[in-house]
């Protein structure tokens, strides 16, 4: 541990000194191989553009190349592999894609992944809208975001152990010891093992994400609310509107933009949600989601690569558009509209 | 200062790591029960190693790594060898990952030799050669069905001998409280019959028969493919049960239908499990046996492998608190013998080194097995180790159930592909208790056969 602790101290502290080098070096030896001297003027202003055209990629260079090897070569290795058998050493052509057309499977993947996503970024940013509304104007309203907003210190994991806990199952006549079931006994009911409950346990696994991340919609959309001129909400309160109208026709229709983002994020989010599902039931039960279900072909029991990449290029393709969705408005909003 | 202090602190860390490994449980010489002679012939011929770096790989994880570690202390106090043990929960997944990324093991131990025929098939390891193989065949009981399930085609097709088996569980037990038994006039049943006969009879008296746990975290459902893999041996004759592993006989087979259905007789009645039906999927393995130890007793009966003592409240004494009856056959099918259903963790190496090759020259020494043996949960076909280093009586009894098998059947679940074994045939597994039919759950972990060919 202490060791661990030691060797990562040291990496720190090699590749913070190797950056600074790398930048300050480089930008000596570009100072020094295009000299601008006082001599020669057309020389000294042909060597200053030439700065100007090499310096950006100078610096731009480690985050590009870096950015090649981390994401752009793995995401062709990928579209590559995707037409190869498991080994990944035979052509297969799109056998693959054909199989997962036909997997029961994968069918229900995409069936709980479209549930997901019609969920959850909608309970997120509704619940986040709603509760940042209406903390705004109580004098205990930082200490309600600040506990709605704590889920999001906590990782997908240790969340999920979290919820198993509530949604924990004892036999026969013991006592229940997970919360909702102890609910459910007080008031007379049956316990349920909720998570083993066909259908409706995507939207158990559902509810832990949105406990998560209601608070990021919240916090988002509270600065959002504090843009609104404060002239537009009293204009409209002269004119008589009530509160659900001053809610629905003006506070809304300013913070679209910011619904817009954050219903995308978390949209991107959920297409790959992985951690809560693996840590409550590992796609048993009928919970099985595309990123789980990749994990499953890549890992178990010696692992299949092609469908696996096949499952990495359909959850790809499927957070493309809503990511180009993102930048492009992004860039309108950036100009101005 | 800081500096200094830095550098106490990594003193500090490489000392920690020396220390642990110089005290050995059992000092060498000593107790006549273990063959320390093995020992020190094997200490006598291997004693070049000395400062030789080994990465072992294996499932082993809390009290079973302590054992391990306490063997491993032998090899490294005879070699000299700095070997590094480590485990994952997720050991299926983390060994792929090692071997595609190029930085494996040098020893990885896993308990599925499915899973070890795909990375030896992927070249992923390496031929531990024919004297191995024909050492194993002369020492083991039932030899040759060990070497078969250590031996896989390679990368250019051929066949040959890739995993050492070490440490075995017998899985065939049944596992009950005499004294329960004693209180409520409960005799062992010796037939499958009888078995049904007292499971109903539990029922009339007001108790209930079993605790039942599938829960295993991300593998959740395999316990109940050792239930239908022990009843298939006992319901049809060994070459059946192989074809079964290999799919030459389809799961939808009414062999197989047939044998998943008397797994539901039992568990599938909400009176014959405790917590009923509902509590079967989600309750924990692990914690499963703990029903038999309560007051009244939760259950009377629970099925699982040798290696559940390990599990048992604290303080248990086998033999006295806790005991196991071989899990009966058919009376009515006489003429399939006794069969015994088991597992094993196997050896092989993934890179390979002179203190790999060391390390599995260790495991064919009995001090190896004994060390272990001598503390807990661990059995062995190894037919030259001394059974008086066994912990207790039940455990020698099943170490001899191994020793003198005829009919040795491994683990059906880790002899079938990953995906299935370790994936399609749980989950089946889960959905049937969970109220699907045996043919629609066998119809489903077909489907998912025939699509990874």
């Amino acid at each position: 541990m202490l060791s661990q602790i030691v060797s990562a101290l040291v990496v720190v502290f090699v590749a913070v000194v190797a950056c600074s080098a790398y930048f300050y070096f480089s930008n000596k030896i570009l100072d020094l191989a295009l000299p601008v001297s006082d001599g020669d003027v057309r020389a000294a202003s042909r060597n200053l553009n030439r700065r100007a055209v090499i310096r950006p990629w100078l610096f731009l260079g480690p985050a590009l190349f870096l950015l090649f090897v981390y994401l752009v070569y793995p995401v062709v290795a990928t579209f590559i592999l995707s037409f190869y058998d498991r080994t990944g050493l035979q052509f297969v052509g799109i056998a693959n894609y054909k199989w997962a057309i036909g997997d029961r499977e994968f069918r229900q993947s995409i069936f709980n992944n479209i549930l997901w996503l019609a969920v959850v970024p909608a309970a997120c940013t509704f619940f986040g809208l709603v509760i940042a509304v209406m903390t705004d104007r109580i004098w205990w309203g930082n200490i309600a975001k600040s506990i709605v907003f704590m889920p999001m210190a906590i990782s997908f994991v240790g969340a999920s152990v979290i919820w198993k806990f509530i949604y924990e199952y004892r036999g026969g006549n013991d006592v229940q010891i997970g919360l909702l079931n102890a609910i459910v006994q007080l008031f007379g009911g049956t316990p349920e093992v909720w998570i083993s409950v066909p259908f409706w346990n995507n939207f158990f696994l559902m509810i832990i994400l949105i406990w998560i991340q209601t608070g990021f919609a919240m916090v988002i959309l509270s600065a959002a609310l504090r843009g609104i001129p404060e002239e537009t909400i009293e204009a409209a309160v002269i004119d008589g509107a009530n509160g659900w109208q001053i809610f629905w026709r003006i506070m809304v229709p300013q913070v679209w933009g910011t619904i817009a983002v954050v219903w995308t994020t978390i949209t991107i989010l959920v297409l790959k949600v992985f951690d809560i599902v693996l840590t409550m039931t590992n796609g048993q039960w009928q919970t099985m989601v595309l990123a789980n279900l990749m994990f499953d072909w890549m890992f178990r029991g010696g692992g299949d690569s092609g469908r696996s990449a096949v499952i990495a290029i359909i959850i790809m393709l499927a957070v493309t558009p809503i990511m180009i969705w993102n930048v492009r408005r992004a860039n309108r909003e950036l100009k101005g509209h | 200062m800081k500096k200094s202090f830095l550098m106490g602190v990594a003193v500090a860390a490489l000392f920690a790591g020396a220390a642990s490994a110089a005290d050995l449980k059992f000092a060498p010489g000593q107790d006549s029960k273990f063959n320390w002679k093995s020992y020190d012939e094997f200490k006598a011929a291997h004693a070049d190693l000395k400062g030789q770096p080994l990465t072992i790989f294996g499932p082993w994880r809390g009290e079973d790594e302590a054992f391990f570690m306490s063997v491993l202390a032998y090899f490294t106090e005879a070699t000299g060898v700095d070997a590094k043990y480590s485990s994952s929960e997720n050991y299926e997944q983390q060994i792929v990952i090692d071997t595609q990324a190029g930085s494996p093991p040098n020893i990885a131990i896993l308990p599925q030799p499915g899973l070890l025929a795909d990375l030896a098939s992927k070249g992923f390891l390496t031929p531990l050669g024919d004297d191995n193989s024909k050492w194993i065949k002369d020492n083991y009981g039932a030899g040759d069905s060990w070497v078969g399930y250590g031996t896989y085609k390679g990368k250019d097709g051929k066949e040959a001998f890739y995993s050492f088996p070490y440490k075995a569980d017998v899985k065939s037990l049944v596992w009950y409280v005499p004294e329960n038994f004693e209180e409520a006039g409960y005799k062992i049943p010796t037939t499958m019959e009888e078995l049904h006969a007292l499971t109903d009879q539990i029922v009339k008296d007001g108790g209930v028969p079993w605790c039942i746990g599938l829960g295993s975290g991300g593998a959740t459902g395999w316990p109940a493919t050792d239930w239908v893999e022990d009843i298939m041996l006992r319901m049809q004759p060994p070459e059946a049960y192989d074809k079964w592993t290999t799919n030459e006989l389809k799961f939808t087979d009414p062999a197989v239908v047939a044998a998943i259905d008397e797994f539901g007789k039992f568990a599938k009645n909400e009176k014959y499990v405790d917590g009923g039906v509902a509590a079967v999927a989600s309750t924990d393995f692990r914690d499963s046996p703990k029903g038999l130890f309560a007051v009244p007793p939760k259950c009377y009966m629970h099925h699982q492998a040798s290696f559940i003592p390990s599990f048992f409240p604290e303080g248990t004494k086998l033999g006295q608190d806790a005991d196991f009856f071989y899990m009966p056959t058919y009376a009515s099918k006489p003429e399939l013998g006794k069969p015994v259903l088991g597992a094993g963790t196997l050896v092989s190496i993934a890179k390979d080194s002179k203190a790999a090759r060391a390390f599995i020259d260790f495991l064919k020494t009995p001090i190896a097995h004994e060390v272990w043996m001598a503390q807990s949960s661990f059995l062995t076909p190894y037919k030259s180790v001394s059974t008086e280093a066994y912990a207790n009586p039940q455990m020698k009894k099943e170490g001899e159930i191994l020793t003198s098998a005829t009919t040795f059947r491994f683990d059906g679940s880790d002899l079938m592909p990953g995906k299935i074994g370790a994936g399609a045939f749980w989950t089946g597994m889960v959905d049937f208790v969970g109220g699907k039919s045996a043919e629609e759950a066998a119809g489903e972990i077909q489907s998912a056969w025939d699509g990874i060919k």
